[in-house]
């Protein structure tokens, strides 16, 4: 009987174990590059949530305590420090939004039911129309205009 | 005869058997006007250094083997021209995997993630070969035929921050590959697919940095894959609380 046979084991690793490799690195330039600005952005979003949902719970808290405790609150919107978060809040929930009208044809098939999808620049347009009016329309409610 | 103009090559190099982290090497070479990034490394390993380590196999930008971090950014070094990069030029493997050989990189998470978006035809039931063909119209093949040009490169993982930071993602190519059966009209798998999307580490930890897209060489768009899989997975959820929710194919 001939001494050969198959090389079954041609193809096991020459060490026991998994191969030594040398650790993986985030992308170049991550997160200096400006290409990274929106996704930055985006996450630092967070921020504004989670510190306008404290404020949120704070003012709910005021209102089940009386309306000293309301007037207070509302007093203490007033501070320049409230009102320039404020700003950089709507700021960035305004970019925020701009750039999700942006992104929504991406999340749009290229056919809607049996048509075609209309083009990319009249649903960006579109969208932010309504952004707009819908803007205007509560920042005249709250001005007291109606 | 001119003699050929020259460039220097700076090579990430890393033996497992000798060095403790990767190191960069040198290497200045004559190259060709017309030459692609993998042609002078070719030349290095076939004239300059043997024991250079680096994947290719086609040239012609089909089979994905040769994807590589070049002057930082990743790109598909058969399909990019070293006439586009200054004298000196930088070549590493690719970001977010770990390193196997000089450029050489370890794909095995990588397929674990094609793996679990199960990228194939799932029927509920078999069709008997006689029942013929199974049609599908030429418009519904374009719904879906962009995201079946993926060739695998994995150049959209090496450009994804979200990958550096959730090494649970699935990723952009995985999620391209699993939506496109998604839309496939032969395909009745996209409620089980939809439940991997949801999972963690699924689309929803995808949060549009739009580099996948920004590097495919095939101009696949995998964060509109994602995006498009996001509303159709909403959808899925919402339908599936309605009474009777489930008709979903």
């Amino acid at each position: 009987m001939s001494e050969l046979r198959p090389g079954v084991d041609a193809m096991r690793p020459a060490r026991a174990g998994a191969t030594r490799t040398a650790d993986s690195r985030p992308p170049d330039g991550f997160p200096g590059a400006s290409r990274y600005r929106g996704y930055l952005g985006f996450g630092f979003g967070g921020f504004f949530l989670v510190t306008v949902s404290l404020l949120v719970l704070r003012a709910v808290w005021a209102l089940g305590n009386g309306e000293a405790a309301w007037d207070r609150v509302q007093q203490s919107f007033q501070n320049p420090i409230y009102v320039l978060f404020h700003a950089l809040a709507f700021l960035w929930l305004t970019w925020f939004t701009l750039r999700l009208f942006r992104l929504f044809p991406k999340t749009q098939p290229k056919r809607i039911g049996p048509l075609e999808r209309p083009p990319d620049a009249l649903l960006v347009a579109g969208l932010s129309g309504v952004f707009v009016v819908v803007t205007l329309v509560v920042a005249a409610i709250l001005w007291g205009a109606f | 005869m001119a003699e050929l103009p020259k460039k220097t090559i700076v090579v990430t190099r890393f033996d497992p058997d000798k060095d403790e982290a990767p190191r960069q090497q040198r290497y200045e070479i004559p190259v060709e006007p017309d030459w692609k990034v993998l042609d002078a490394l070719n030349y290095i390993k076939d004239n300059v250094d043997p024991t250079l380590s680096h994947r290719w196999s086609c040239r012609m930008a089909v089979c994905g083997s040769c994807g590589m971090n070049v002057d930082g950014d990743a790109k598909l070094t058969c399909k990019d021209a070293l006439s586009d990069y200054g004298d000196v030029v930088e070549v590493a493997p690719l970001a977010n995997f770990p390193v196997i050989r000089d450029l050489v990189v370890e794909i095995e998470a990588f397929m674990e993630k094609f793996q679990k978006v199960k990228p194939f035809i799932l029927r509920a039931k078999e069709l008997a070969v006689e029942a013929g063909p199974t049609h599908q119209s030429p418009a519904e093949l374009d719904d879906y035929r962009q995201f079946s040009m993926c060739i695998n490169c994995m150049l959209c993982y090496a450009a994804c921050p979200v990958v550096s930071n959730e090494p649970d993602f699935l990723g952009p190519a995985a999620i391209a590959l699993g939506h496109r059966y998604n839309l496939d009209t032969r395909d009745e798998g996209q409620r089980e697919r939809h439940a991997v999307f949801r999972d963690d580490g699924g689309i929803f930890s995808c949060s549009f940095a739009n580099e996948c897209s920004r590097v495919c060489p095939k101009h696949v768009d995998p964060a509109g894959a994602i995006q498009q899989a996001k509303l159709q997975n909403v959808i899925d959820w919402v339908t599936r609380l309605l009474p009777g929710g489930g008709g979903e194919r």
